[in-house]
C-alpha cells in the first residue's frame, strides 16, 4: 500500500480524517483521528470502519453497495451527518462526518473527515434550555404586568375618585394652593390611571392573543374606523384605502393595530383637512406589505428608533395627550403576528407606517375601485 | 315615598362614592349597605339585626365579598321564590368574561363594571336610577310570594 504518502497531507487537515474502501474497510487515518478515537495507527488499519463508527456510516454509504455512490457522496459532500463515534475504550460521543469520494486505481474510496460535535451538542442543548426559559419567564413577565396592573387599578380608583370629588366639592372654597395641591393631585392620578389600563392594554397583546387565521383586512379596518368614527368627524378626516387583501391574523388585533395608526394620523395633524390613506402591495399567498400614509405632521428620522418604544413620547404633554403606548401595542401585534413594521417619514411631509403580515390563500373580494369612507 | 336601594360592598371607599353619586341624583333613595354576602343574606331574609330591614326595590351587588361572595348572593337570590323578582345589578370591577356569563346564567338584571373615572360612575349611578328606579315596571309588593 502507497496510502502512506497522503498521510502527511491528511495530518494537516483539521479534522480527523479517514478514508474507507469499498468494502468498509479502513485504508488510512491522520493524527486527529488516532487521537480522537483512541487508537493507534496500526490498530485501525485494516480494520472495519464500524470498530470506530459503530452505526450510520456503514449503513448509509457502503452497505448501500455504492451503487449510487458517486451521486450520493456528492449530495453529502458539505453536509454534515451526525452519528455516533466509538473510541477505543468503548466511550461513545456525537461527530459530524462529511464524506468524499475519491477515485483511486484501486477503486472507489470514502474519506470521512469526522469533526467531534460534543461542545456543539452541548452548546445547542443548553440554548434549547434558555430558549425554554426565556419563553417561560417572557409569559411569566406578561402575566405579572396584567396581574399587577389590574391590581393597581383598585386603589388608584380610591385615589383617583376621591380627588376628584374633593376637587368638584371644594374647589374654590379652600384657598388657591389647596386647588393647586388638589389638581395636582388629580391630573396624577388620572395619568397613572390611563398609564396603567394602556399597560394592560399592552400586555392584553399576549394575554389576551387568539389563533390566526384567514381575516378580512378590509372589514378590520372598518371596524376600526368605526370605533374611530368620533375622531374621524371630529376632525374631518377622510380616510381612503384600496381593497385590502385576506390576511392571516388575529381580527380583534388587527382592528386594534389599524385603530392606533389612523388615530394617530387624525391626532398628530397639521392645521387643514387630514387625508389618510390604507393600501397593500404584495404577492396574496406570502406576504402583504400594508401601508398607513397621512398629511400630518411628520417625524423627525431621528426619532424613529423612539416611537415603538413603550411609553416613548415625542410631545410635550398638553400639546397631545396620550401616554406613548399605541405604537409600542402596534409593534408588539405586529411582531406576534411575525412580521415587522416601520416608518418613513419627514417633518411636515406626513408619515407612512408600513407593516407586513403573511397572506391567506384566499384573495379579497371586494371589489376594485377606491373607497371613501365616511 | 322613599326608595329602598341595598348595596352589597365591601368596599368602604366604593359605598361612600355610590352614596356620594345617589345623594346628587334621588334624594328619595335609601341606600342600605351589607359589606359581605352574609350580612346582605339577613337583611334580605329579615334576620337578625335587620329583622325590620325594608324589602329593597333594588340590589345592587358587588362580586368579590368576604364570607359569601356575589354569585353565591346572586343565587341565593335568584332561588328565592320571593327575592327573585327584586332587580339585581351586579356592579363590580371585574371585566372577566366568565363573571359576565356567570352572572347572567345566575339570573342577574344585568351586569355592570365600575368605571375608573369618576364622572363616568356619577353618570352610570345616574343611569341606574332613571332606569332601574324611574323607568321599570315592577310587580306590584302585594303579588309577590
Amino acid at each position: 500500500m502507497s496510502h502512506e504518502k497522503y498521510v502527511g497531507l491528511l495530518d494537516a487537515a483539521p479534522d480527523a480524517m479517514v478514508v474507507v474502501n469499498e468494502g468498509g474497510e479502513i485504508v488510512l487515518l491522520n493524527v486527529h483521528a488516532e487521537k480522537q478515537f483512541r487508537y493507534r495507527r496500526d490498530e485501525l488499519v485494516g480494520q472495519n470502519v464500524k470498530k470506530i463508527i459503530p452505526e450510520g456510516f456503514a449503513e448509509r454509504l457502503i452497505a448501500d453497495g455504492l451503487r449510487s455512490a458517486a451521486e450520493a457522496l456528492a449530495q453529502q459532500m458539505g453536509q454534515g451527518i451526525e452519528i455516533i463515534g466509538r473510541r477505543k475504550d468503548g466511550g461513545e460521543f456525537p461527530i459530524e462526518i462529511m464524506l468524499s469520494p475519491l477515485e483511486n486505481p484501486e477503486g472507489l474510496l470514502v474519506t470521512a473527515a469526522i469533526r467531534d460535535i460534543s461542545a456543539r451538542k452541548k452548546a445547542e442543548a443548553h440554548l434549547r434550555q434558555t430558549v425554554e426559559e426565556l419563553k417561560r419567564s417572557n409569559e411569566e413577565l406578561g402575566q405579572f404586568a396584567y396581574i399587577a396592573s389590574h391590581d393597581l387599578q383598585e386603589p388608584l380608583r380610591m385615589v383617583a375618585s376621591y380627588t376628584q370629588l374633593l376637587s368638584n366639592r371644594y374647589k374654590g372654597k379652600l384657598d388657591s394652593d389647596a386647588d393647586e395641591f388638589i389638581a395636582f393631585a388629580v391630573d396624577g392620578a388620572s395619568r397613572m390611571q390611563r398609564l396603567i389600563e394602556d399597560l394592560l392594554a399592552y400586555s392584553r397583546v399576549v394575554t389576551k392573543a387568539k389563533d390566526l387565521r384567514a381575516t378580512s383586512s378590509e372589514e378590520a379596518l372598518q371596524g376600526a374606523l368605526l370605533n374611530l368614527r368620533g375622531a374621524i368627524q371630529e376632525s374631518g378626516a377622510v380616510v381612503t384605502h384600496d381593497p385590502l387583501p385576506v390576511v392571516l391574523a388575529d381580527e380583534v388585533q388587527l382592528v386594534q393595530l389599524f385603530q392606533n395608526l389612523v388615530g394617530n394620523s387624525i391626532k398628530y395633524q397639521r392645521p387643514g383637512v387630514p387625508r389618510i390613506h390604507i393600501s397593500a402591495a404584495g404577492n396574496g399567498a406570502e406576504k402583504w406589505t400594508f401601508s398607513v400614509q397621512d398629511n400630518g405632521l411628520g417625524i423627525d428620522p431621528q426619532y424613529f428608533p423612539r416611537i415603538f418604544g413603550l411609553f416613548q413620547r415625542l410631545h410635550k404633554r398638553g400639546e397631545f395627550d396620550g401616554t406613548g403606548i399605541g405604537l409600542a401595542i402596534c409593534k408588539k401585534i405586529v411582531e406576534r403576528h411575525g412580521g415587522s413594521i416601520s416608518v418613513e417619514s419627514q417633518p411636515g411631509h406626513g408619515s407612512t407606517f408600513r407593516f407586513a403580515l403573511a397572506g391567506s390563500e384566499t384573495k379579497s373580494t371586494q371589489p376594485s375601485e377606491e373607497k371613501r369612507c365616511p | 315615598m322613599p326608595i329602598e336601594v341595598l348595596l352589597v360592598e365591601d368596599n368602604p371607599g366604593d359605598v361612600r362614592l355610590t352614596q356620594e353619586a345617589f345623594r346628587n341624583t334621588n334624594r328619595f333613595v335609601h341606600l342600605h349597605v351589607a359589606s359581605d354576602g352574609v350580612e346582605a343574606m339577613a337583611f334580605l331574609r329579615h334576620e337578625e339585626p335587620h329583622v325590620r330591614a325594608p324589602r329593597p326595590d333594588l340590589i345592587l351587588l358587588d362580586l368579590n365579598l368576604p364570607k359569601m361572595d356575589g354569585r353565591e348572593v346572586l343565587a341565593h337570590i335568584k332561588e328565592d321564590r320571593s327575592l327573585k323578582t327584586i332587580p339585581t345589578v351586579v356592579l363590580t370591577t371585574s371585566e372577566a368574561e366568565a363573571d359576565i356569563i356567570n352572572s347572567y346564567q345566575l339570573q342577574a338584571n344585568c351586569y355592570l363594571s365600575k368605571p375608573v373615572m369618576l364622572d363616568v360612575f356619577e353618570s352610570l349611578v345616574r343611569s341606574i336610577n332613571d332606569f332601574w328606579l324611574t323607568k321599570v315596571k315592577l310587580p306590584p309588593q302585594s303579588a309577590i310570594g
